[in-house]
């Protein structure tokens, strides 16, 4: 344990002499780009203008079940907006890509919090204390690229002789299609791989009714780069002020090779985000 | 941790949540030496419940071979294995609970099933404990032994299934006491699916959250049995509401059973869930297979059980199996009937303690025939 905590302090020692990324203390820098929309193409050339800061990612060791050995300890981040949207580009190593879910496949994940009230704890919120929650789910993105799966690119071998709403009305069918039939927000994505949400604290999270933010990721040599984007300026009750300033930022991802789901994930506490005028 | 009273361990225990019991309990009891395995409830749950896309692997009520079946794959010796050896002779259950069994970091000791662990449903299948050597005879409990566990979710009175999920997605409801998972608010974290002991929460990789036996809650709601219940052509189950032993109703057959008589055991106590389906342990199998699954007092069951004729009670409760579709609430022997009630009184039911017998000449003189008596 010793050996690996002194290789992994050594190599986030190296790291900023070698590429000259700054730590999570120096707070995030979001620079003003010129570029239309969201900010979401994670390969959008102007990232290279931001400078990338690491960010120490922690086991989740407060609300069982506690996660202990989470596989993803630090992620690199940068910031840029076009004065309407902001976007953070968030990278992390991982061998492949998860974005198929079956009962012991997890898919890849990476949410960006911000904070509603100054004193919200950066685990979730808490009770009187919301944050906004921009998570993006690699099977939502799969879905959005691919097409939704059928039972038999899950299991290809699955025999069915035929399914309720192939002979039923689609009222009558409704009752045999669960959390689809409800639209449960994780079930199938709206528009976007992203969900826009708000939490006061552990187990609370909930998807918006209205959902704004957006995303995308790319997963190439190991390396996950995922962008999310928001609107700088509150628009509806629960948007997070993300205008010029010094703001707040907390990150959580989930490698879905370590079977990370739910509060098993790594996680960071708040960073400062310095939004430039 | 708050400490709650689970009656069949006869003692407090931990739990994750303040003791709460529901108006009134969703309970099962089944008759394991009338079940033959036909699966026509597993067909009957599944027309009715999981015909849906994502649900083709899911049976919230299947029926396993003992002791080589399970579905899924090893679901109690993995978890039996994991809790280790307790001490459980009775009254008083002196081994751990899965709750206070729990790893520091878990809120109940679990295990999650692989996906293949559910592509054998009917492994196991009426295979024995071993072979019959040359000169065996019949022996009670039999030399070499089988028998058939149907099994639904027992609505624990403490689930460990809703302990275990982190966003309280999965409730007990007030009014009788059915275990339900909210198909909204569950994100697919599958917790419950670790959680539960008796594996009956599964995940639907289709819409990608958790879904579990609802008990058939829209016909408890009208004062109908489960569909398992109703379409057993073996009349091995009896569906209704069950008391806590120190409210228990002599006429209420389900209570009678459980309670007065107590022929009915639930299953695995020793995992602390409290769970609400009883079993009626076979007669042919060593007891000590069976304290293991149905906890002490199996032996006295058995015992009581052969000697039903001799208690019209017990007898009566039993032959109200299969007997309605409707829940029975009270029961009552009349004129050499049992005779079964609804909640508000009103007869549903009555039969006969003694099966009518019919003797026909054995010259049936309009069509010049003898009668063969064979039906």
């Amino acid at each position: 344990m010793w050996r690996r905590t002194l290789t992994t302090g050594a190599a986030a020692l190296l790291v900023p002499m070698v590429f000259g990324t700054a730590m999570a203390a120096d707070g995030i820098r979001a620079i003003i780009v010129d570029a239309d929309g969201a900010l979401k193409d994670p390969e959008a050339a102007f990232w290279d203008e931001a400078d990338p800061v690491m960010v120490s990612m922690q086991a989740q060791m407060v609300a069982k079940p506690l996660h202990g050995e989470p596989s993803v300890t630090e992620v690199s981040v940068r910031a840029a907006h076009n004065g309407h949207w902001i976007g953070l580009l968030v990278e992390w190593e991982t061998p492949e890509p998860r974005d198929t879910i079956r009962l012991d496949d997890f898919g890849d994940q990476m949410a960006v919090q911000f904070p509603l009230d100054a004193g919200a704890s950066p685990m979730m919120g808490h009770d009187g204390a919301a944050v906004n929650i921009v998570q993006w789910r690699a099977a939502l993105q799969r879905d959005i690229a691919e097409g939704e799966p059928e039972i038999r690119d899950l299991y290809p071998y699955a025999l069915v002789d035929v399914y309720p709403d192939e002979v039923l009305s689609l009222t009558d069918a409704r009752a045999y299609t669960g959390a689809l039939g409800l639209d449960n927000p994780v079930a199938r994505p709206f528009d976007s791989p992203v969900l826009d949400q708000m939490a006061e604290g552990w187990g609370t999270l909930t998807v918006r009714p209205m959902q704004i933010a957006d995303g995308w990721g790319v997963w190439k040599d190991g390396r996950w780069r995922v962008a999310v984007s928001r609107p700088m300026r509150p628009i509806l009750e629960g948007d997070p002020d993300l205008s010029p300033g010094t703001r707040r930022a907390a990150f959580a991802v989930w490698d879905g090779n370590n079977d990370e789901v739910g509060g098993r994930k790594s996680w960071s506490g708040w960073v400062d985000v310095q939004i430039e005028e | 941790m708050p400490s709650v009273y689970n009656w069949q361990l006869g003692r407090e225990m931990d739990y994750p949540f303040e003791g709460v019991r529901p108006k009134r309990q969703f309970a099962m009891i089944f008759d394991t030496n009338k079940c033959i395995a036909c699966q026509t409830c597993t067909v009957a749950c599944k027309t009715a419940w999981t015909s849906g896309r994502g649900q083709e692997y899911m049976l919230w009520n299947n029926v396993e071979t003992k002791p080589y079946g399970y579905y899924p794959l090893g679901w109690d010796v993995n978890i039996l294995d994991k809790h280790g050896v307790q001490d459980m002779d009775g009254p008083v259950y002196e081994g751990k609970t899965l709750f206070e069994a729990a790893p520091a970091d878990k809120v109940v000791l679990g295990y999650t099933p692989k996906d293949e662990d559910y592509a054998f449903p009917n492994i196991g299948e009426d295979d024995c404990t071993g072979e019959m050597d040359q000169g065996a005879w019949m022996q009670m409990p039999h030399m070499q032994w089988m028998y058939y566990l149907p099994r639904i979710c027992n609505h624990c009175t403490y689930p460990a299934c809703l302990s275990a999920c982190p966003r309280q997605v999965i409730y007990k409801r007030e009014e009788d006491g059915i275990v339900l998972l909210d198909q909204n608010r569950c994100r697919g974290y599958r917790e419950c699916v670790t959680g539960c002991p008796y594996k009956k929460v599964f995940f639907n990789p289709m819409t990608r959250v958790s879904e579990k036996c609802i008990g058939c809650y829209p016909a408890i709601e009208n004062n109908r049995q489960t569909q398992c219940t109703i379409t057993c052509i073996g009349k091995i189950r009896l569906q209704g509401f069950m008391a806590t032993p120190d409210e228990a109703r002599e006429d209420n057959p389900m209570d009678y059973i459980v309670h007065y008589a107590k022929i009915a055991k639930p299953l695995y106590p020793q995992f602390g869930l409290e769970p609400n389906t009883y079993y009626i342990p076979p007669v042919h199998v060593p007891p000590k297979y069976l304290r293991q699954m149905f906890g002490w007092g199996v032996e006295e069951a058995i015992d009581t059980y052969k000697r039903a004729s001799e208690d019209p009670k017990l007898l009566g409760a039993m032959l109200l199996f299969g007997a309605t579709p409707e829940i029975i609430h009270r029961f009552k022997l009349e004129a050499g009937k049992a005779v079964g009630y609804d909640d508000k009184g009103a007869e549903l039911v009555r039969v006969p303690m003694v099966e009518p017998t019919f003797l026909r000449d054995a010259f049936d003189g309009r069509f010049n025939a003898y009668r063969t008596n064979v039906t």
